[in-house]
């Protein structure tokens, strides 16, 4: 699969972006409150964490190694342990009461922080999804449905891990950093100095780790993707590639792409096999090089308890140090979970702001009813996607001029791919046409207020799509003011109630993915009565007959003609004989209007039509 | 596709997947990675062992300092012994890490390969009770569950290598005060039990929605034309409220077990310290142990904390990677309902292409819903779709079929591709039951273009050829040509090369059709079905087709579904279905004759012809 027809879909290899954070927080802002909350309550938490070795320290200093070095007479120590065993209890009861707490609030922090993750990806799912449904299909039809996929829920879920795992931890590390600096330097600024000795290192270590890690992890997302929009294709294609026993083949380009992935994966697994360990064995040196200062000082002085250094120092240090390296290793992982998530961000924002280019002007018309008036004046089209590839666009309507009275039953016909369903796009304003005009009861249709006057317009799509759900809920789709009744009327109208009511569960059956386990003639008819029970004012059928039989045609055209009394009526078909009785018939041919008038006239004027319909009669007398 | 060659044949063969018993498919699974994991656990042996080494040199240290009997030079010993050993500790880590999760990312691709692969295998009726959206669910999210679980997940638990070696060397420092502090122990299995048997139960829900989730996104991107055409942007908002409102609910739900999880080992943590100093502290006062003793059994205590903190976090990996593999196992375990088995012969030829249905009879498997209630009332069964359907068509001769809307027209070609099997009944190709054709031989031979088109978002040239890279352009030409293709074939931008949307989403209905027909005229097949192939092509250009197609299928057995008399007229027999059922067969002179439901559509377009002349 090439990528060609559909729109680039590549990532700027960008660091820590401060405008997408910016905006990121902008999600949080509502919930600044708790965000606060969370925040006040790490500090506390890393002020707490680090009070649990400055007490260590002190209980050894103060109580128990005292206590054994004054030790030395006998009558002594009964007075001795009392009074100390007391102080030890004390510090032993302050520990208890830091640990508690600590739990308690590191328990309330941890939910805020998830809770608020929780409702930000709410909100921003829920915001990227009605956006994707006001995008036009200009748009759509070049971005794979994977790819959009993946950016309502991958990307989203990522841009939450960036949330909670990603800023709030940040924001701990810090803190436990500060306060683990804070607390070191007033304990003993020099064997500070000294454990923090190894820090220029930490710094050289990540920035190179970074430089390496950061084009990989990109890559990896990017294949990823890829790979991702690719299965889901083929996944729905399954049927064809079975028939065409391109399984093989197929096979084999997704394990090449798998493997591309892994293999990306496998170097990405090495930077990081190498950064962690270093970083832990520049911690290990810090508590190598503090054993050593203090050792060395406490021989020097001769001391184990003065305030240059004890073994209360000691151990407070060695805690101290493993509390600093731990964050910084842990920063070097959470950078490129932001990474990630920023580069989530970067496509979910990106999605977002694509305008929705076909939507409502300044001052939108409404449109409660329309009388059904269409006018074309030399209306040019291209197709978006063919207009960028080259210079000239490739016109798909040409010059097309046409006037539809309310109520009149207009045909379309012509040879295959000479516009008539791209006519029917424009009408219903599925995209913007270039050149010309378009106007339904004289108001241009990029006036309208777009929804609205979509509603007047009932099309059944040459591409029958039913959403999985029952058959009942297909033809609703949800208008409350369609009845039971309006629903069964319509089904009978198409010639559907027969079939459906046979199915098990009747309107209440199962319609599975696409409409898949209905037979194509039967979602055409459901699709037919859908639009029938939406009561347009304009109704389009766009080879809406094309896969039912002759018979039942007939039936429905002779149940809807009275339904459609006074209704505008465009009808596309290939069959001449679902046409003939329109009041004007339309022949198409390369995108524009070669011929109109009624079957009589177009009979008379000997041209395409004529052809047309003479294949059709010669075939069907030639041989009786 | 250009990676075609690059390969050699992959691995097909995968073990057995057990749904319910998560562990042991992951161990399967992972077996040809045992090496590197067993050496991976042994350097985390190895790295364990080496950083035990630190609290016993702080114990010398400090024993040392504090009674005075350390010099300067045994003061250097220690420091470089200390670096020495995080120097070795280091190195092991960086072959474990990159043995390990080396290890756990091939894994993530066989599991990937095994799970389309299998995928590939499954048959139609699979396909339509499974919405794509799920599998893709199942292959994206589940699949990075499980990845986190083999990898970080798998890591940490050998990290807990360290949790005998460390209890070890605190019973070796002090017995009763490793007592003391495992005295939390007991409290903590028991939350860990009903902390994970939560989890495993919240996660499966969560799972599920988010699978729901990305189904309604992927069916509503779908059908973005109809979303738009009847206005209801709105609904379908309000639709996806309601799955993410239940999604979020769900998470916070969990989330607010979870959250338990990291305070609770702490504070477990913090209690066992307490104990210690509590106890140690008077033992040292009461002169029954060293002060040398205490630092070194705090410090390993401390070095036991980071294990069981991982404990936690793994834990919470690893019961979501269990139910996401179950998961995935549940469709490896979906057994083929149609596949190549006893009865295939694997050199079964078909040569002539006579087609024989004897008795068939087939109604679609009843929807997921009513068949979870175990016992079935038959009314709950859909009708048969096809009903003792009998006929022949001798080789090189043309059927055609026609019959009303949903009367079992595609299905009896679906039962000739075996995409299922019929209920009773046989099928014949060549005299043989279609069981015995290997399906790779009998589908090379069947041409099938099915009703919905499908077109692959790749070029012209690819989606007829559909990866079969011997076809030169030449044929590819031609059997546009044969299908009416050509034409609109050299008016776009790039011809063979130009590159297609999903779904065609850039061709006319007409051109789709045509594509497909190409596309099956390519193979060459013997067998040629054409299921209502000309439904969107204007008559000229059908006329045009059916001319060339004529000469196409001259010596080829042809059967033809279609709506339009004009089509079928010419074929040597036609049969008309009427609800599953023949009712009329003959040619189209005789069926006129017989003035039945034939002559009858028939009637209906000559007298459309004649009223317009009348008219
Ligand atoms: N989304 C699209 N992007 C680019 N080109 C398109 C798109 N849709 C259609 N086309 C091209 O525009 C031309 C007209 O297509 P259209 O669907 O309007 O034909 P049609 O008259 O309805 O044909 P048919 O009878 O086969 O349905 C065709 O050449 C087609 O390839
Ligand atoms: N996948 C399926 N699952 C369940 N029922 C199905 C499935 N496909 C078709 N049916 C039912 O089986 C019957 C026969 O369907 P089939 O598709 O064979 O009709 P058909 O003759 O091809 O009709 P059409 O002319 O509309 O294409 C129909 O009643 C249909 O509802
Ligand atoms: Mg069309
Ligand atoms: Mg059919």
């Amino acid at each position: 699969m090439s990528e060609g027809y559909h729109m680039q879909d590549e990532l700027q290899e960008r660091a820590y972006d401060a405008h997408l954070m910016r905006r990121l927080l902008g999600y949080i802002r509502p919930y600044r409150g708790w965000i606060i909350l969370a925040t006040v309550l790490l500090l506390v938490l890393s002020v707490l964490g680090n009070l649990a070795p400055v007490l260590l320290m002190h209980s050894v200093d103060a109580y128990i190694n005292d206590a054994t070095r004054l030790a030395a007479p006998e009558d002594m120590v009964a007075a001795a342990a009392e009074r100390d065993l007391s102080g030890l209890y004390r510090m032993v009861l302050a520990i208890a009461a830091v640990v508690a707490l600590q739990g308690l609030l590191r328990y309330v922090q941890v939910l805020v922080v998830s809770v608020v993750g929780q409702r930000t990806m709410f909100e921003m799912r829920l915001g990227l999804f009605d956006h994707l449904q006001h995008l036009s299909l200009g748009f759509l039809d070049r971005n794979p449905a994977g790819r959009l996929l993946s950016r309502v829920t991958n990307d989203i879920e990522k841009v939450q891990q960036t949330i909670v795992e990603g800023v709030v931890a940040v924001i701990s590390d810090f803190m436990t950093l500060l306060v683990v600096l804070v607390v070191m330097f007033s304990i003993n600024p020099i064997l500070a100095c000294v454990a923090l000795s190894p820090v220029p290192l930490v710094v050289l270590t990540s920035v190179l780790f970074r430089k390496y890690a950061q084009h990989s992890f990109l890559e990896v997302r990017r294949k990823i993707a890829h790979i991702n929009s690719w299965m889901q294709e083929n996944v729905s294609g399954m049927r064809v590639v079975r028939l065409f026993n391109r399984e093989d083949v197929n096979y084999a380009e997704y394990v090449a792409r798998n493997a591309d992935h892994r293999d990306e994966w496998v170097r990405q697994v090495r930077n990081f096999a190498l950064y962690f360990p270093a970083v832990e064995f520049l911690g290990s040196l810090a508590t190598a090089l503090v054993i050593l200062y203090c050792g060395m000082v406490m021989l020097k002085t001769g001391e184990a308890t003065s305030g240059q250094g004890s073994v209360g120092t000691i151990f407070a240090f060695v805690f101290l140090a493993e509390r600093f390296f731990g964050p910084i290793r842990a920063l070097a992982d959470r950078y490129n979970l932001i990474l990630e998530a920023m580069a989530s961000s970067e496509r979910v924002f990106a999605l977002q702001d694509t305008p929705p280019d076909v939507c409502n002007g300044p001052a939108p018309v409404s449109c409660a009813r329309l009388k059904g008036a269409v006018a074309l004046e030399h209306v040019w089209f291209a197709y978006p996607s063919a207009a960028e590839l080259q210079g000239e666009p490739r016109w798909v309507l040409k010059n097309i001029t046409l006037d539809i009275a309310p109520g009149e039953r207009v045909a379309i016909v012509g040879h295959t791919g000479a516009g008539k369903s791209t006519l029917i796009h424009l009408l219903s304003r599925f995209y913007d046409i270039q050149r010309g005009h378009l106007r339904i009861d004289g108001v241009d249709v990029r006036d309208y207020d777009l929804i609205p006057m979509r509603r007047n317009i009932g099309v059944v799509l040459q591409d029958v799509f039913l959403f999985s759900g029952t058959i009942e809920e297909n033809i609703r789709l949800g208008n409350p003011e369609i009845s039971q009744e309006k629903v069964e009327a319509c089904a009978r109208h198409v010639n559907a109630a027969r079939f459906i009511e046979r199915l098990p569960g009747g309107y209440g059956y199962h319609v599975g993915e696409r409409g898949c386990n209905l037979s194509t003639g039967q979602r055409q008819l459901v699709a037919f009565a859908r639009t029938l029970a939406h009561d347009p004012r304009i109704l389009v059928l766009d080879e809406a007959t094309a896969n039912i039989d002759t018979e039942t045609e007939n039936l429905i055209q002779d149940a809807i003609a009275k339904l459609l009394e006074g209704r505008t009526s465009i009808v596309i078909a290939h069959r001449l004989s679902t046409v003939q009785h329109a009041d004007r018939i339309v022949v198409f041919h390369h995108g524009e209007i070669r011929e109109s008038g009624t079957h009589q006239e177009l009979l008379a004027h000997n041209g395409l039509y004529r052809t047309l319909y003479e294949l059709q009669y010669k075939d069907q007398t030639g041989s009786d | 596709m250009k990676n075609e060659t690059r390969h050699a044949p992959p691995e097909t063969s995968w073990p057995p997947a057990e749904p319910g018993k998560p562990f042991l498919t992951l161990l399967r699974f992972n077996r040809r990675y045992l090496r590197a994991y067993l050496t991976g656990a042994a350097l985390a042996v190895v790295f364990v062992v080496i950083s035990l080494l630190m609290p016993l040199i702080i114990r010398a240290t400090v024993q040392g300092l504090s009674t005075g009997a350390l010099g300067t030079d045994r003061l250097w010993e220690f420091f470089w012994v200390l670096l020495a050993t995080s120097i070795a500790a280091g190195v092991a880590r960086y072959f474990q890490r990159t043995l390990m999760i080396g290890a756990s990312r091939h894994f993530e691709y066989d599991l990937r390969n095994a799970y389309f692969r299998h995928l590939q295998r499954l048959s139609a009726s699979f396909f339509q009770r499974m919405p794509t959206g799920d599998l893709m669910a199942r292959a994206t999210s589940d699949m990075n569950q499980i990845r986190d679980f083999v990898g970080p997940g798998v890591m940490g638990t050998v990290d807990m290598i360290r949790l005998p070696f460390t209890l070890g060397m605190m019973f070796y420092l002090s017995v009763r005060l490793t007592l003391y502090s495992l005295l939390p122990l007991p409290a903590l299995t028991i939350l860990v039990y009903l902390f994970v048997r939560f989890m495993n139960r919240q996660s499966k829900i969560v799972q599920e929605i988010y699978a729901e989730l990305s189904t309604r996104v992927q069916e509503n991107l779908a059908g973005a034309r109809v979303v738009k055409a009847f206005g209801i942007e709105d609904r379908e908002t309000d639709r996806f409220r309601e799955k993410t409102l239940e999604y979020m609910k769900a998470n916070v739900k969990l989330a607010v077990v979870t959250s338990f999880a990291w305070p609770l080992i702490d504070m477990l943590i913090g209690v066992a310290v307490l104990m210690v100093i509590w106890q140690g502290g008077k033992l040292v006062i009461e002169n029954h142990l060293t002060l040398g003793d205490l630092s070194a059994f705090l410090i390993t205590m401390v070095m036991l904390a980071w294990p069981l903190i991982q404990f936690g976090w793994v834990l919470t990996l690893y019961q979501r990677g269990a139910v996401s593999m179950n998961r995935i196992s549940a469709i490896l375990n979906e057994v083929p309902e149609i596949s190549d088995d006893q009865r295939t012969v694997m050199n079964a030829r078909i040569t002539v292409g006579r087609i024989q249905f004897e008795g068939v009879s087939f109604r679609y498997p009843s929807p997921p819903e009513s068949a979870a209630q175990a016992a079935l009332p038959t009314t709950h069964q859909r009708p048969w779709a096809v009903e003792e359907v009998s006929f022949e068509v001798p080789a090189g001769t043309t059927l055609a079929i026609v019959g009303p809307t949903g009367s079992g027209k595609s299905t009896l070609l679906s039962l000739l591709c075996r995409e299922f099997e019929p209920v009773s009944g046989h099928i014949l190709i060549d005299g043989q039951a279609l069981e015995v054709f290997p399906l790779h031989t009998l589908r090379h031979a069947l041409g099938c273009v099915p009703q919905d088109v499908f077109i692959f978002s790749e070029s012209i040239r690819e989606n007829i050829r559909l990866g079969r890279p011997a076809i030169p352009d030449g044929e590819i030409l031609d059997a546009a040509r044969v299908a009416g293709f050509l034409g609109d074939l050299q008016e776009m931008p790039q011809q063979l090369d130009t590159l297609l949307g999903e779904r065609g989403v850039n061709l006319s209905g007409g051109q789709k059709q045509r594509l497909a027909l190409a596309r099956a005229l390519v193979c060459n097949p013997a067998i040629l079905l054409l299921d209502d192939t000309l439904s969107s092509v204007d008559t000229r250009t059908e006329e045009l087709i059916l001319r060339e197609l004529r000469g196409y299928m001259e010596g080829r057995t042809s059967i033809i579904v279609s709506h339009r008399i004009s089509s079928i007229r010419h074929a040597h027999k036609i049969i008309v279905l009427a609800d599953g059922q023949i009712v009329e067969s003959g040619n189209h002179d005789e069926l006129v004759e017989l003035d039945g439901l034939y002559a009858r559509l028939h009637q209906r377009q000559l007298l459309e012809t004649h009223l317009e002349e009348d008219s």
